[in-house]
């Protein structure tokens, strides 16, 4: 490569451990099918740039959030089009890893040795959806605020815990500021950092296991 | 005190104050102000524009502290009075609408049913329409909310 990443890497040591990885070999009947998952993990990628975008400019509080969303589409240079990108990638997110999982059922790759994969995945579909459930009530509008209504009642119909639970994800006995401010910080910290996490264990297992060979 | 069981006492302490931290940690996040709703009345319209026979929604609105709430309620008049129910679900908490050709409450989220006096039709919930207290005051109608 470069003489500029050669005078980097022999001091950083970057390109000998990951040959493995980047020549390793392939089956060759893979086709489209195969691009699922990385089709998912470019709209992840796509989320977290414009996520750190918005997130300039987004006010968590209960009085600003409404207003703040509507400086972002119509004042901010470019917001409508930031905006929309995280909205639609975040559908097609959810879209594509159906869509994996879809070919992961087809071609039966969750089998042996591979269902500690099949349950990192299906963890990180439960996190896309908390994710869209947290970011959906952000906008602070009515459809978000009634959603979010309905989604943490569903938490109270849980036998014994669910009212408690409820409680703690409401932040208190209904809706308001608290509820707004624990689904900013679950939708922007602690949710994409566990999606990190699990997408890297993710990875690393495919890379361990190789790609599992068509039926 | 040996190596070996120092070390298996201190391993044991160690997960102790883990799930001492997690305990912690589930009464850190768990909310504190959590005070009981008390009923308040808020003026909701005049008494000569109450509806004589039939449901009407009604929207109104009314100062909690800085915010300014908006909020709805149905009337429904019939031989026996007036009653007023909170549009609120039973189920999860979406908004009822009144099907005026169907004579019932609709509810768009999971299908339940309400009749004109508030009782289930059908559906998920698991009790009936939520009456409000309701008073006039010369002439003025004001409905209690738990807030």
């Amino acid at each position: 490569m470069g003489r500029i990443f050669d005078r980097i890497d022999s001091r950083f040591g970057i390109r000998e451990p990951h040959k493995r990885f980047l020549r390793r070999s392939i089956p060759e009947t893979i086709g489209y099918a195969y691009c699922m998952g990385g089709m998912a993990f470019t709209c992840f990628l796509i989320l977290a740039c414009t996520g750190l975008l918005l997130s300039l400019y987004y006010i968590p509080s209960e009085k600003e959030a409404f207003n703040s969303v509507v400086m972002i589409t119509n004042e901010v240079p470019l917001g409508w089009l930031i905006r929309s990108l995280h909205k639609w990638a975040a559908t097609l997110f959810i879209v594509f890893i159906l869509l994996h999982t879809l070919r992961v059922i087809v071609h039966r790759a969750y089998r042996p040795p591979r269902e500690l994969n099949w349950l990192a995945g299906s963890l990180s579909l439960i996190i896309a959806m908390a994710s869209g459930f947290t970011g959906y009530l952000l906008p602070w509008d009515q459809k978000a605020y009634w959603a979010t209504e309905v989604g943490t009642s569903m938490m109270g119909t849980i036998p014994l815990a669910g009212k408690y639970l409820m409680y703690m994800l409401r932040g208190g006995l209904d809706l308001g500021g608290p509820t707004l401010i624990r689904f900013y910080s679950l939708h922007i910290l602690y949710l994409p950092f566990a999606m990190a996490v699990i997408l890297w264990a993710h990875f690393h297992m495919v890379k361990r296991q190789g790609i599992a060979r068509p039926l | 005190m040996k190596r070996r069981e120092f070390l298996r006492d201190a391993v044991r302490g160690f997960f102790i104050a883990l799930a001492a931290f997690f305990a912690a940690v589930l009464w850190y996040i768990y909310p504190s102000r959590m005070q009981e709703k008390k009923v308040r009345y808020f003026f909701l319209m005049d008494e000569a524009d109450l509806p004589r026979k039939g449901v009407r929604k009604v929207d109104f609105s009314y100062d909690l502290g800085e915010r300014r709430i908006s909020s709805r309620v149905y009337l429904a008049a019939s031989g026996k009075g007036i009653t007023i129910f909170s549009p609120v679900c039973t189920h999860l908490g979406c908004m009822v609408n009144w099907d005026s050709n169907r004579r019932e409450f609709l509810c768009p989220c999971h299908g339940g049913r309400y009749a004109m006096d508030g009782t289930v039709l059908g559906g998920p919930p698991p009790r009936p329409l939520t009456e409000l207290p309701w008073k006039v005051e010369q002439e003025k109608v004001y409905v209690g909310i738990a807030v």
